[in-house]
């Protein structure tokens, strides 16, 4: 699984988007430009020039058509994929730390960011999935986060609920077509900030990585914590992989956060595990700094990881990932086929 | 003695392992219907993305002709 390195940031990554189809990986990173690459060589594609600060966050539509992208110069920008033409700009009075396309990307959301005299928001934004289109500059819908901010957030199957991960640790469901908070759920630790939402393909569960070393599975609909994955580090992210049942997580402490001098190296890592037995199954050296995101490649072939360290690390999986099995899981899967057969 | 002991923690562990997929699958059965049922009332595509393609590749081909790119 020798993987390809991505140098294309000077600062740290933020986060990681595949396409759709999995060819195209999205890049944002504390410098000011998103990046686009081949996923199967590392080609450089492109880059995406206009923010005025650092960017957070990144999403791109399920036909590759445009990108959104959210940024400490407290704007959500909408781009053409293919010419990196600008094509919208919509100003808010704090950063924006994650936008989401729901699933037909018919809306967009943003997450802003609290600060003195604003409550952190998450917003809603009417989009059309076209180039030509004119946008529409008014908002569709402002949830106030009158608790907790939220730092990351989602759509649902359906684009039923939004579903938004906060920084004492909680868990909301919000009603995506009223904004109305539906639950509101301890999750994490209390206190430990949720550092990622990424969800499975059909949007029924999801996954959230937090501060509090620990990965947890969750449903859309009833909030219930179907698993949960304990590390040995802080969480930065957790992203569940497609054909195999394995989620992905990246974490590491920051240097200036280790205290001790026997600050072990070799925590930044990407671990896997196994989704539904909820143990570690293995892991991926390569960063020399905590993994800020990770992303599995949406058609199941692989995954990239994005460092504090300024790299992204693209990799294929080989031969002895597809035929990992646990005995009870090739059990079934020989049932399976002797069913079919018949 | 001991290896009896072991493989009877062994079968313990497989067995568990075993209800925890069934358990699993057995969930995801019954939410994908559940979706699929709900998405069907709200008159939904089965695949909405499917129909997002097929509607950027006609603007792509307006004809409907698929196009050579030699």
């Amino acid at each position: 699984m020798r993987p390809v390195l991505l140098a294309g940031h000077e600062r740290a990554l933020t986060q990681i988007k595949y396409n759709r189809e999995g060819d195209l990986l999205f890049s944002t990173a504390k410098d000011q430009h998103i990046c686009a690459w081949f996923a199967h060589n590392g080609e450089r594609l492109g880059t995406y020039q206009g923010h005025q600060g650092a960017i957070w966050t990144v999403d791109v539509d399920p036909t590759s058509t445009i990108l959104a992208s959210g940024s400490a110069d407290n704007t959500i920008r909408l781009w053409e994929v293919k010419t990196g033409k600008l094509l919208k700009t919509w100003d808010f009075p704090t950063a924006v730390k994650r936008v989401e396309f729901n699933e037909d990307a018919t809306q967009l959301l943003g997450v802003t960011e609290k600060r003195m005299g604003h409550l952190g928001t998450i917003v809603v934004l009417d989009i059309k999935i076209d180039p030509e289109a004119e946008q529409s500059d008014e908002k569709a819908m402002t949830i106030v986060c009158e608790e907790s901010k939220a730092t990351v957030a989602g759509w649902s199957y359906l684009s039923k609920y939004i579903i938004a991960g906060h920084e004492d640790g909680s868990v909301s469901q919000y009603d995506a077509k009223t904004g109305d908070l539906i639950y509101n759920v301890n999750v994490h630790e209390l206190g430990s900030p949720i550092t990622d939402l990424q969800w499975n393909q059909d949007r029924t569960y999801f996954i959230t990585a937090s501060k509090d070393k620990t990965a947890k599975l969750i449903t859309a609909k009833e909030l219930e914590v179907l698993k949960t994955y304990v590390a040995d580090t802080p969480l930065n992210s957790a992203s569940i992989t497609p054909k195999k049942e394995f989620v992905i997580l990246g974490g590491g402490q920051a240097a200036m956060d280790v205290t001790t001098t026997s600050a072990r190296q070799g925590k930044f890592e990407a671990r896997f595990y196994h989704k539904i037995f909820e143990e570690e199954i293995g892991r991926v050296r390569g960063h020399f700094g905590p993994l800020n995101t990770v992303a599995a490649d949406p058609t199941g072939k692989g995954y990239a990881s994005g460092g504090e360290d300024g790299y992204v690390r693209v990799h294929l999986f080989d031969k002895g990932y597809f035929d990992f099995n646990y005995e009870v899981e090739r059990e079934r899967l020989n049932r399976l086929a002797a069913q079919g057969g018949n | 003695e001991d290896a009896e002991r072991i493989s009877s923690a062994d079968v313990a562990v497989v067995q568990e392992r075993r209800r925890i997929l069934e358990d699993w699958y057995n969930w995801r059965e019954v939410v994908e219907e559940e979706i699929a049922e709900e998405r069907a009332e709200l008159g939904l595509s089965e695949d909405p993305i499917e129909e997002l393609l097929r509607a950027k590749a006609a603007e792509v081909a307006p004809d409907g002709e698929e196009q050579v790119i030699e």
